[in-house]
């Protein structure tokens, strides 16, 4: 094996003051690739070697202006424009409400790039540095003063650079040997940073996995947020109560605010507990057509938009031989020509046999609607010519 | 620290400004001149004894803001035994010296008030004390002889603790008792505090009161922030003067423009921080009492007054102050503390003038002729007291310290 | 300071001279010297590494870190259980939703403040004395921002949704509201932990350099090692290092007012009487940096006596820290008495109502508790007596402590207790879960606290040996002398 390649010499100096007169003389004979270590900052070391006013105050300057810009866009877009709401009267983007982000924004960006800037330009961290291998190197961190020269500057020069470092006042000078073991990190750290890597990818995968798979299980929910809530749901049992429900009935006679109506026959089709004719209000060309257009949604689909009790669902039981099927009433049928109107109100109202109440799906003037329809639908079946307006007589000759 | 040059101690005569008196009594003169020329305005123009108070007010607290932010500056630099600064403190001693005088010339606009006179104080005004809900509930502080009595003692304070300070300062010039820094240095602490609490008040009561239904617990410390930057503007034109005379030629070095360079940038900061949080609170919280002070000037020309400060006060001085180059170059320095010196003009203007012309900025020649004519009293009284004076602390036992000072 | 001067006091010949000067001489004529004894960079560097490198702490190490282990043990087991149920756990009630959460929050915040304050500010104010005590601050402030954190974390109720408080992307196609305050304080104080631990990290590099340089095992090498980035003292390393640092201190400075500012912000914003005042902004700095140094102060006492270091943080570093705190409490007592002026001045009956409410009302023990650990109890340092015995002075900073936090409660709990509506007004009182998550977050404060004493340089030796008299060029001579 042959001797290690020369990287450099190290002298080293007993205080700041030689220390500073060396680094004068390094600097005027020429040298470029030599550097002075000292524990702590030596000042008026700068002008002596010759170093010029670092740049990084023009960068954090930059990352400043930057951060103030950013964070000012940003503001304006994400509230004045692309979620846009308003709060408590205040504008949309307010500049003194902007301010303390933006500040903040500022001094982030410029501390970062403080920190990171000087880093960079140092060219740290470098973990492998051929100065760390040269023993007496290790109390320049304590209390040690020293001059580096690399033998890759041009005027250096085995013999000659000793000589000129022991003229300098240098008390011991040290040989600093290339770093010969081999760049790059141990083939065990790779490895296990290769597994690493591989294992952190599963949470990732997994994550991807559960959010655009398909699965016909609910998808895992790791955090439960209200889903499980000690609360009552509708119609579910409950112990508490006696009857054992976990809805509670209304009051006896309760009628919901702005629901309750005067006219005691408009409201239940009766008078005095007998089955009233005529209709509680005026029936015009309007309550004509709202009939027909709630017949059509409500009665149409079992009765049939004739009346003749051949529905859509009607037909369909009888095509699948329900036995349970019982037929919905013709509504032509003689027995409910003379029926008094209050009692085909009463019908809808609260449903007849296996035909169930509509009182919840139509409204009580609605449900006198569509009694006016039935009646004129069933006076349809009986009708003759005459009973057309003039104008569509014609069409029927 | 590698300083290089011999530091000689100043000798006496050099140091010694002469022939200052003569001038300082031009001054005088000068101001007395153009205070009868405001008063024979005032009693003369249309409005003018009106238009008068407010400006008087103007000219008197701009100098009693100067006067408190030297009073400032001499106590901390005791309080906290600075070294850098011993040969900038006697300069900032003069213009604490201005005080008292100062003091006094609030008795025109107070006296007027303790009778009943509401041009300034509309708070003062008998109509309005009879209908106001609000003065009742105020008249406990809001009167004429509580007035009277405030500004007494707040002068009387001021009057004593110039006068210890300055005395002492003086007195070692001769004697070079280090017993005299001591002392001054264990009163500093409670100086500090009478201090706070009567520029404080000093502030309620000659600027905030003039809108007797605003209040703003901050006013005390922005009133402070916008002195104490005017004082680190004068100690730099001061010291630049008397650079050029020779009295501090080769004392005052471009390490103190350095330093008082970044009291003026840290102040101009400190200020901008103070009117923001002052004006971000109110504007956020929207309560009619207090937005309309800021309503008001934020019509008309107060707006554009208003602009004026955000950027001459702060934005700009604050970018213009930011390098280490101008803080180290006397002539852009000067500059910066020319202009500082005007915003804290347009500041106090600002702060005073929308009760006298709601509608916009209306300079008149009354206005100048108060502001010159308290300024020449200002500086003659100055000029006097610096003459024959030795104007560094000749044997401050941290003088040695100042004159080596260096910046890292 | 390297002068020559006509009159004979050369400050540094005076201190050679004469070494054994009184540090805490008030005497003008002379600077004392910043540490006691004979100090030269490898005692330094002994001293301070000694402390990391011993093979086993004191004994009082481990009963403080297992007691410190226990609290944090504690604290996590709160919030885990806040968690799990959610935060009716806590006393929190309407109209008092700001409870213990926010009051601990502020408190915490606010301690952390020192720190940066001796790093940033009193560098740049040149304050040589700073050098002995800033890595312990900035530590300090690091580990009080953690606690702090912890707290606005868990108050927002849904902890796994708190990224909805920065501004990413979410599926929801929300941002969020920059025009609350609530939302400054996230950027306020994150930006001030990054920066902080940005400046403390920076600051430790070269001697965590010193550390590495000096280890003797495997682990340590390598672990000083990487941390330390490399690190080699060269001359065009310290002089952007250096420049980074000021530019930071710079950054530093504002930023810490700005952060206790936003916090202020939180409350000043709005038309709550008591909260909305408009010199809450430096009011809130003041007190911040009052808490913080009682607390450095706290710590800085059994530290330096545990760990051998009272010839670098000496009486004199303690006494000036009094002041400091004189000087701060004052400021605080300055705003309380602004405040009640103005709130009488203002003529509003709400306010009015609000501070008597404060003094006479069902929480008056709360703020005269507050009022007698802030305003009063510093008065004793306007004694050197007191400001110069450790007893007195610990006494002092902790019913400091304690007293900043009874100002946080205070402004919090009575203002909303007693609300614009008589029918909500309520009593607000803590629950065990409340008292246990606070009392645990000190522990995790000392749990970091005493790791940082175990294996971190506990004060910077490359800042302390600048302020070496022979750490300046001239002086070579005198270093040699001393060395031998």
């Amino acid at each position: 094996m042959s001797a290690p390649e020369l990287h450099g010499y190290v002298a080293y100096y007993d205080d700041v003051d030689s220390l500073i007169g060396a680094a004068r003389r390094v600097k005027e004979s020429g040298f470029r690739r030599f550097d002075a270590h000292s524990p702590f900052p030596v000042h008026g070391i700068d002008p002596a070697m010759g170093i010029r006013p670092t740049i990084l105050p023009w960068l954090v300057l930059g990352a400043g202006l930057t951060g103030c810009a950013v964070a000012l866009g940003m503001q304006y877009w994400m509230n004045g424009v692309d979620y846009a709401f308003l709060i408590s009267g205040k504008p949309l983007f307010g500049l003194p409400a902007a301010i303390p982000v933006t500040f903040e924004v500022i001094i982030l960006l410029s501390a970062i790039t403080t920190f990171v800037g000087m880093l960079a330009l140092n060219k740290l961290p470098l973990l492998s540095n051929p100065l760390h291998r040269t023993p007496g190197f290790e109390r320049v961190t304590a209390d040690r003063f020293a001059i580096s020269i690399e033998a890759a500057d041009e005027r250096f020069d085995e013999q000659a650079t000793r000589e000129f470092l022991r003229e300098t006042g240098a008390t011991v000078i040290e040989r600093c040997e290339a770093d010969d073991s081999p760049a790059g990190l141990p083939k065990i750290v790779k490895q296990l940073t290769m597994v690493a890597a591989a294992i952190a990818l599963i949470p990732p995968a997994l994550i991807a996995m559960e959010r655009y798979g398909t699965r016909t299980t609910p998808r895992i929910h790791l955090i439960p947020d209200m889903d499980h809530q000690p609360k009552a749901k509708t119609q579910s049992a409950s112990s508490i109560f006696e009857d054992g429900r976990s809805m509670r009935a209304p009051v006896e006679g309760t009628v919901a605010v702005g629901e309750w109506i005067e006219d005691e026959y408009r409201a239940t089709g009766k008078v005095a507990d007998q089955w009233g004719s005529g209709f509680p209000f005026t029936i015009d060309e309007v309550v004509m057509q709202r009939g027909r257009e709630r017949y059509d949604i409500y009665c149409g689909v079992c009765h049939g938009l004739d009346g003749l009790g051949r529905g859509p669902v009607s037909v369909r039981a009888e095509s699948l031989q329900e036995a349970a099927w019982i037929p919905p009433t013709n509504l032509h049928d003689e027995r409910l020509l003379t029926v008094p109107e209050g009692q085909l109100f009463d019908v809808i109202t609260n449903g007849i046999r296996n035909m169930p109440a509509y009182s919840g799906q139509i409204t009580v003037d609605d449900r006198w609607a569509v009694v006016a329809y039935l009646r004129a639908l069933q006076r349809s079946r009986a009708a003759d010519r005459e009973d057309l307006p003039a104008e569509r007589q014609e069409d029927f000759k | 620290m590698s300083a290089h040059a011999t530091i000689h101690a100043p000798e006496r005569a050099k140091v010694t400004p002469t022939g200052l008196a003569s001038r300082g009594k031009l001054f005088t003169i000068a101001g007395l001149a153009l205070c009868a020329l405001a008063l024979v305005l005032g009693l003369v123009q249309d409005g003018g004894t009106r238009h008068l108070q407010h400006s008087w007010l103007l000219a008197v607290t701009y100098f009693i803001t100067l006067g408190l932010g030297g009073l400032f500056f001499v106590l901390v630099q005791h309080l906290v035994r600075a070294g850098w600064s011993v040969v900038v403190r006697r300069m900032a001693e003069h213009v604490a010296g201005a005080l008292p005088l100062m003091g006094l010339l609030l008795l025109p606009i107070v006296v007027p008030t303790l009778f009943g006179n509401g041009d300034l104080y509309h708070w003062a005004d008998t109509h309005e004390r009879e209908v106001s809900h609000l003065l009742h509930e105020k008249a406990p502080y809001l009167n004429g002889p509580f007035l009277l009595v405030r500004v007494l003692i707040y002068v009387g304070v001021w009057t004593l603790l110039v006068r210890a300070f300055n005395r002492r300062s003086l007195a070692q010039d001769d004697t070079g008792d280090p017993a005299l820094t001591q002392w001054m240095q264990t009163r500093a602490a409670p100086s500090v505090l009478a201090f706070a609490l009567t520029l404080t008040f000093f502030s309620f009561d000659m600027l905030m009161t003039l809108n007797y239904e605003w209040f703003s617990t901050i006013f005390g410390v922005y009133i402070f922030a916008g002195s104490a930057l005017a004082l680190f503007a004068t100690l730099v034109l001061f010291s630049r003067r008397f650079e050029k005379r020779g009295e501090l030629e080769g004392i005052v070095t471009t390490e103190h423009y350095h330093d008082l360079g970044k009291l003026l940038f840290a102040f101009v900061f400190f200020w901008g921080y103070i009117a923001f949080s002052q004006y971000m609170l109110i504007w956020y919280g929207d309560i009619p009492e207090e937005t309309q002070w800021f309503a008001a000037r934020w019509v008309g020309g107060w707006k554009v007054v208003s602009l004026v400060l955000l950027f001459g006060h702060f934005l700009l001085p604050f970018v213009g102050l930011l390098s280490r180059h101008v803080k180290r170059n006397r002539l852009l320095l000067s500059g910066w503390a020319v202009a500082l010196l005007v915003m804290h003009l347009v500041d106090l203007y600002w702060l005073i003038m929308p009760t006298l012309s709601p509608e916009g900025v209306r300079v008149g020649l009354i206005d100048i002729a108060c502001l010159l004519g308290v300024g020449g009293l200002f500086l003659g009284g100055v000029l006097r007291r610096a003459d024959g004076r030795p104007l560094v602390p000749l044997q401050d036992p941290r003088l040695d310290e100042s004159l080596a000072f260096e910046n890292i | 300071m390297v002068i020559t001067t006509t009159t004979d006091h050369d400050p540094v010949k005076t201190a050679a001279a004469a070494p054994e000067i009184d540090v805490l001489s008030d005497d003008p004529t002379q600077r004392p010297p910043l540490m006691t004894g004979q100090n030269d960079f490898t005692s330094i560097t002994d001293d301070v590494c000694g402390i990391a490198e011993r093979p086993k702490p004191p004994r009082a190490w481990y009963a403080a870190f297992g007691v410190s282990l226990v609290g944090t043990a504690v604290m996590f087991g709160m919030l885990g259980y806040l968690v799990l149920n959610g935060v009716g756990v806590w006393g929190n009630n309407q109209p008092v939703a700001w409870g213990w959460p926010i009051v601990n929050f502020v408190f915490w915040v606010g301690i952390g403040h020192a720190g940066t304050l001796i790093s940033a500010i009193l560098f740049l104010f040149r304050q040589g004395w700073r050098t002995s005590i800033n890595r312990f601050a900035e530590a300090m402030t690091i580990f009080a921002v953690c606690c702090a954190a912890v707290f606005p974390g868990v108050h927002i109720g849904r902890v796994w949704m708190a990224y909805y408080l920065f501004p990413i992307p979410n599926q929801m196609e929300m941002w969020p509201n920059f025009r609350s305050p609530l939302l400054w304080d996230v950027f306020a104080v994150s930006t001030y932990a990054l920066t902080s631990l940005l400046f403390w990290y920076m600051g430790m590099i070269p001697d965590l350099a010193t550390l590495r340089d000096r280890a003797k095992g495997k682990i340590r090498q390598a672990a000083y090692g990487l941390f330390s980035l490399g690190w080699t003292g060269s001359a065009r390393q310290w002089h952007r290092y250096e420049k980074a640092y000021l530019l930071l201190a710079g950054l530093a400075t504002p930023l810490v007012l700005s952060v206790h500012s936003v916090v202020s912000f939180d409350f000043a914003v709005s038309q709550v009487p008591g909260w909305h005042t408009t010199i809450f902004p430096p009011y809130f700095v003041a007190g911040a940096i009052f808490s913080g140094f009682a607390m450095v102060v706290t710590l800085m006492i059994p530290a330096r006596q545990f760990f051998g270091l009272k010839h670098l943080v000496t009486m004199k570093h303690l006494e000036i820290m009094c002041k400091i705190i004189l000087a701060t409490g004052m400021m605080v007592g300055y705003a309380y008495a602004i405040e009640f002026f103005i709130a009488w001045y203002g003529g509003n009956p709400y306010e009015r109502f609000a501070f008597i409410n404060r003094a006479m009302g069902p929480y008056a023990w709360a703020y005269w508790t507050m009022a007698f650990c802030n305003v009063v109890a510093p008065q004793a340092f306007w004694f050197k007596k007191v400001r110069t015995n450790l007893w007195a002075m610990m006494g002092v900073c902790i019913l400091v402590n304690v007293g900043m936090w009874f100002e946080r409660f205070v402004i919090t709990v009575i203002s909303l207790s007693r609300d614009f509506l008589p029918s909500s007004w309520d009593y607000f009182k803590p629950t065990a879960v409340d008292v246990l998550t606070f009392a645990g977050s000190f522990g995790l404060f000392f749990t970091l606290f005493l790791l940082f004493c175990r294996y971190l340089p506990m004060v910077a030796m490359a800042e302390v040996k600048t302020v070496l008299p022979q750490a300046h060029a001239g002086h070579g001579a005198h270093a040699e002398e001393v060395a031998q």
